[in-house]
């Protein structure tokens, strides 16, 4: 990974928390659930363009998905306004075990093995 | 049983997201990744979070972290625990980056709630 790659990486990773922390929570108090539709559209879709349509996000090896970036930076941001981090701690831990039974099933898919 | 949810709706929320998506992305060029993006996430968000089957007392778990781990690890799973340890680098960077967007967002609520 270049000094160039890192930058992007960087930048693309800062950007998804960044945005999901400040806007999504706002488009559904504006337009109830249909907010969240449009948060995963706009926020996510539009985000992926970026990270991985255009490649912001450079691979060195097993696939890292910008969602590693909204998955600890959202944590960090509810710890640090006050939220219970012990707590969140072990919901994090039954998340990840959720991504790997979720990771290995597909690793049995014919397009991944 | 509230962990069982955190489990099941991580682990479909990673499997949609890192096999679906690629498909559509590849059908559809990056028109198809913005509409996967649309088209996964909004369900997902709406069954994790919004009906809220996702475990979320204490500080926020995003159903993210299940999707990130997901994808990593299907590859660890396929490809060996070699293209793990060559996706640190890029695995360090996000994770920075990410704890930096989710810092600087807070630090401009403060701003913009102090008016």
């Amino acid at each position: 990974m270049t000094i160039q790659n890192m930058i992007t990486t960087f930048a693309g990773a800062f950007i998804f928390p960044f945005l999901i922390r400040l806007a999504w929570g706002r488009l559904v108090e504006d337009h109830g659930p249909i907010g969240g539709w449009l948060a995963g559209g706009f926020i996510v879709g539009t985000t992926w363009t970026l990270t991985h349509g255009v490649g912001f996000i450079v691979q060195t090896g097993a696939w890292v998905d910008m969602a590693w970036a909204a998955g600890v930076g959202l944590f960090l941001a509810s710890a640090i306004s006050g939220d219970d981090s012990s707590a969140g701690f072990v919901n994090a831990f039954f998340a990840i075990v959720g991504g790997v039974l979720g990771g290995f099933i597909l690793s049995n898919l014919a397009m991944f093995s | 049983m509230r962990h069982v949810g955190t489990i099941l709706g991580t682990a479909i929320a990673g499997m949609f997201v890192m096999s679906v998506w690629g498909a559509f992305a590849g059908a559809y060029g990056i028109g198809g990744g913005w509409f996967a993006g649309f088209a996964i996430i909004s369900i997902m968000w709406y069954l994790n979070h919004y009906i809220g089957i996702h475990n979320n007392h204490g500080a926020w778990v995003d159903m993210a972290l299940g999707i990130g781990v997901a994808g990593t690890m299907r590859d660890v799973f396929s490809s060996g625990i070699q293209v793990g340890i060559d996706a640190l680098p890029t695995l360090a960077v996000v994770i920075l980056g990410g704890l930096a967007g989710g810092y600087f967002a807070v630090q401009l609520e403060k701003v913009n709630s102090e008016g």
